[in-house]
């Protein structure tokens, strides 16, 4: 009886999925999305420009919509 | 490390490596603190010469997003400047923040009035709100990181260590002020 080799990368790879969105960003990850340094960032969250969150009392989360909010307030 | 509690051997190395991983955050955060520091300290000079600039309506054109135009009168940090313009009622003075956003910049109004000293004083009283929302964010980030890095251990006197650093560099200016009383006294 003829066996077949086993590709084994091929048998083992799962279908690659599209990165899942993520919903926030530290200040770090905003800053740099937008170009702009975190003492700016900062800035934007003190004057309530931008809100945050936090969960579980850690650091400040910048949500992908509040980056999305500013972006398009800049456009108009 | 905090004066009451002796730091195990192990948070002695938990705090030279967090020290290297927040190094960058540290000198930010301490070359910011300086730059309003110094805001605060020629706060006279600086509202002279912005009210000189508005006397003599020199400085260029500065447009901001809301369409007002102004003229720039005298930066006070990196992308943020005091500017004027001439009113009915007397000068305007505003200080005006630019955003230099990967798509372009922005320019906003942080703060505005008819006595410059008080612009510059609201001003300063603002970045330090933002000093106190970075220092909390950033601790909070040391103790996510060591949490991570050593978990099951009490890092809480690291954690500790890097707040009183943050907290120190924001009130600099008041101890350079008491450390000078003090020197006048003896």
């Amino acid at each position: 009886m003829e066996t077949i080799p086993k590709n084994e990368e091929q048998s083992t790879a799962a279908p690659t999925a599209p990165p899942a969105e993520r919903l926030a960003y530290s200040v770090q990850e905003a800053a740099d999305m937008l170009g702009i340094n975190y003492y700016t960032m900062y800035r934007l969250i003190q004057r309530q420009k931008l809100k945050t969150c936090r969960v579980l009392r850690g650091k400040l989360l910048v949500p992908r919509t509040e980056l999305l909010q500013l972006l398009q307030t800049e456009l108009r | 490390m905090n004066y009451y509690e002796k730091p195990t051997p192990l948070q002695e190395s938990a705090n030279a490596e967090a020290m290297i991983v927040f190094a960058e955050h540290m000198k930010q955060f301490k070359a910011h603190c300086q730059s309003v520091h110094n805001v605060e300290n020629n706060l006279t000079r600086l509202g002279n010469t912005a009210f000189n600039a508005a006397l003599d309506s020199s400085g260029w054109a500065v447009q901001t997003d809301d369409g007002i135009q102004w003229q720039h009168g005298v930066d006070l940090m990196e992308n943020v400047s005091i500017c004027h313009r001439s009113k009915a009622a007397g000068f305007e003075f505003a200080v005006v923040e630019t955003l230099p956003l990967n798509s372009g910049a922005k320019k906003d109004v942080v703060n505005s009035g008819h006595d410059v000293r008080e612009v510059l004083q609201a001003f300063t009283r603002d970045q330090r709100l933002t000093f106190k929302f970075w220092k909390d964010d950033v601790t909070e980030q040391v103790r996510e990181h060591l949490a991570e890095k050593y978990p099951h251990q009490d890092m809480s006197i690291v954690v500790e260590s890097f707040e009183i650093k943050l907290a120190r560099a924001i009130s600099e200016k008041q101890t350079l002020a008491q450390n000078h009383s003090r020197g006048v006294r003896i």
